[in-house]
């Protein structure tokens, strides 16, 4: 029947729009959901969520080894052109010639923390970290190297 | 007990000693400061709050960097205004433009008149109170036009014309709900309405009618004074700033200023119609509770009850989504007034039958 | 000395006369609708300083809110409305000329009729519940007819705003291109 509609229309409609003014009315009162950061204020105990993109790094351990094989995935995966990567040819005890990491180049500037290196990376060797107060004052500090002077692929790593 | 009453007797004898026939120029010029830093300290803290409000509903901080948490950062943003260049193009209709924004501030403060603000404070209590300010508050809609006619600019007649139909078709349901309390009080007399709610607010004595009632009120207002959800008027992401899109520097601030005295009356006369303006909490046969809540001031009532609507408005703003045009419509013609219509005729029934509280 | 009282009437009556003759005398059609506004703003004032509060605000309710908007919303579909109106040939300025005569004329003449007699009978009071009982009384001088006749015009008139509105669903394909 109309009126019944049109009753049970209005019902509808109240109740949603009370349903949203009880969310935003539990928010307005209480003040312990603020998510902002008083950011240059609290700079040492700043809590970032948890997947926050800062910049990518490329994890050493303490034998100032990486993961990286030079397998250029993720300079293929780059949608803007930020990583390239150099790679050498090493030799095996064995005699054999192996591909091998010379230089990680990674253009901060030109990132948008997009993520997508990281998930073409076969071996977790780069990672996103925190990181963000990257302002400097010559745009070339901003092109990094990611792989420390002397490091080596790990052991096993392939 | 501290009345303002008595304040405003001691002076007026005070002035109709030392001044005599110009007692009435006096104590006009008296009341015409007293309405413009009414209006001033108005929109400093409206604006304060609803930028508050808004982030706290955002769940976000809000203004905190001026002032002790951020409590003089609507004076900045007035400096700020009035040390801005106020530009007017070229080819706009200058007389009108320079117009337009007066003639809205001009009706926000004739609107102030009818207005009791506590016991025995009152501008005008003109016979036809209610009457008046929604017949003054129509006039208002002339100044939008005006605006968005003067700046020959398309957001700006595109913000003018909706606006014109959102505010004439909701004039409608408001003056409605309105009617619902005239019906029940029996006056139009702002002073009448206040006292017939001596034992009790129309809100809680008028049963579920009333409720309705007040509900469409809320909602006629709120797209009245074209605030969100209901600001098609000067929908950012549509019209840029809709009718005062060519403003800026102080004829901006005063379309500012004017959109939030308009919430205040609006909410002030919401306040006096359905939860008894200055009078306190009264329930009838209470009397030892009655007495109690006569403790308190009647202005902090007043102000009290305004601020919560004020507050309703802001928390609907930030909640609800904007409306399209055909949607703000239909609300207003195949909801508001029809339940309005059938809702004034319950109340009436109620009225004449006597069986409200 | 002129008492407050009126020097405040011919205030308003300046202010009345002034934008009544901008408004028929402008060339563009919008300030003219906003000229148009003053002056039926100043006859509320003028309501308003014979303590009719009533008649002034429905003055306003009715020719501001209303009539007045409906202009300025015809004024804005109209195309061309920025543009200056062209003047009057000759010829027409003498008919206006002639009207705005006789209808002086005709409205001093009734005015003269009038004779403003003395009234020995106190003024009546406007207030709202004499006018409502008035307007619904049955007995003489009551007004309950025509009020009623109005309700009935209204009424017909809302009806035939529905039926021309109404979309008929089976006159869709007769209707369009035409």
């Amino acid at each position: 029947m109309f009126i019944k509609e049109y009753i049970k229309e209005v019902y509808q409609g109240v109740s949603s729009l009370l349903k949203g003014m009880k969310k935003t009315g539990y928010y307005f009162f209480h003040p312990s959901e603020i998510i902002t950061q008083q950011y240059p204020d609290n700079r040492h105990e700043l809590k970032l969520p948890e997947r926050f993109r800062g910049e990518v790094v490329m994890a050493h351990d303490d034998n100032n080894e990486h993961a990286c094989t030079g397998c250029t995935a993720c300079e293929l995966a780059c949608p803007n052109g930020t990583i390239k990567i150099i790679t050498k040819m090493d030799l095996t005890p064995e005699g054999k010639k192996k591909k091998a990491l010379d230089t990680f180049i990674y253009h901060l500037e030109l990132c948008t923390m997009c993520n997508l290196c990281i998930e073409a990376c076969p071996t977790n060797a780069i990672q996103m970290a925190q990181t963000f107060e990257h302002s400097v004052y010559d745009r070339n500090k901003l092109t990094k190297k990611l792989n420390q002077p002397n490091s080596k692929i790990r052991e096993g790593v392939e | 007990m501290f009345s303002f009453q008595q304040w405003a007797a001691q002076i007026h004898s005070f002035l109709l000693e030392k001044t005599g026939t110009y007692t009435l120029l006096i104590e006009c010029i008296i009341i015409g400061i007293l309405a413009i830093s009414l209006f001033a300290i108005l929109g400093l803290v409206l604006v304060l709050m609803e930028r508050k409000v808004a982030a706290h509903i955002q769940i976000r901080m809000g203004p905190n960097r001026v002032g002790p948490a951020g409590m003089l950062q609507t004076v900045a943003d007035t400096l700020k205004l009035l040390m801005k260049e106020g530009l007017v193009p070229r080819l706009a209709d200058k007389f009108l433009f320079n117009l337009a924004p007066f003639l809205v501030m001009m009706v926000a403060m004739m609107l102030l008149a009818p207005i009791a603000f506590a016991r025995g404070v009152q501008i005008w209590d003109i016979n036809i109170g209610v009457l008046y300010i929604t017949a003054v508050s129509s006039v208002s809609v002339i100044g939008v036009m005006m605006a968005g006619w003067s700046s020959n600019n398309k957001f700006a007649m595109l913000g003018a014309m909706r606006s014109g139909a959102q505010i004439v078709s909701y004039e409608l349901s408001a003056g409605f709900s309105i009617l619902c309390i005239v019906v029940l009080s029996g006056s139009l007399q702002i002073s009448d309405i206040i006292a017939s709610q001596e034992s009790g607010w129309w809100l809680f004595r008028g049963h579920i009618p009333v409720l309705i009632a007040f509900v469409i009120y809320i909602i006629a207002v709120t797209a009245e004074t074209n605030r969100a959800p209901f600001d098609l008027a000067e929908a950012e992401s549509e019209l840029t700033a809709g009718f005062h899109t060519e403003y800026s520097g102080m004829r901006f601030a005063l379309f500012f200023l004017a959109e939030y005295i308009n919430i205040f009356i609006v909410c002030a006369l919401g306040a006096t119609l359905f939860l008894g303006g200055w009078m306190p909490l009264h329930i009838a046969h209470w009397d030892g509770f009655n007495h109690l809540m006569d403790w308190i001031p009647s202005s902090v009532w007043f102000m009290g009850k305004t601020f919560f609507l004020i507050f309703l408005i802001m928390w609907f703003r930030w909640t609800f989504p904007r409306l399209r045009v055909d949607q703000l419509l239909n609300l207003e013609w195949k909801y508001l007034l029809p339940i309005g219509l059938l809702n004034l005729l319950l109340v009436t029934w109620i009225a004449i039958k006597g069986w409200h509280f | 000395m002129m008492p407050a009282s009126a020097i405040a009437f011919y205030l308003i009556a300046a202010f009345l006369l002034i934008t009544a003759l901008l408004s028929v005398t402008g060339r563009q059609i919008f300030r003219s609708a906003i000229w148009l506004l003053f002056s039926l703003l100043g006859v509320a004032a003028i309501y308003f300083w014979l303590e009719l509060n009533l008649l002034a605000a429905v003055q306003i309710v009715v020719y501001v809110g209303g009539i007045v908007v409906l202009i300025i919303f015809s004024v804005f579909l109209t195309r061309g409305s920025v543009q200056e109106l062209p003047t009057l040939k000759k010829s027409r300025h003498f008919f206006a000329l002639l009207a705005v005569i006789s209808g002086f004329l005709f409205t001093v003449w009734c005015l003269w009729l009038y004779g403003y007699r003395q009234k020995a009978t106190d003024a009546v009071v406007a207030d709202i519940r004499t006018v409502g009982k008035q307007m619904l009384s049955i007995e003489a001088g009551g007004y309950a007819l025509p009020f009623e006749m109005v309700s009935i015009l209204l009424l017909a008139s809302m009806v035939a705003c529905i039926a021309i509105a109404m979309k008929l669903p089976d006159s869709k394909t007769t209707n369009t291109l035409k």
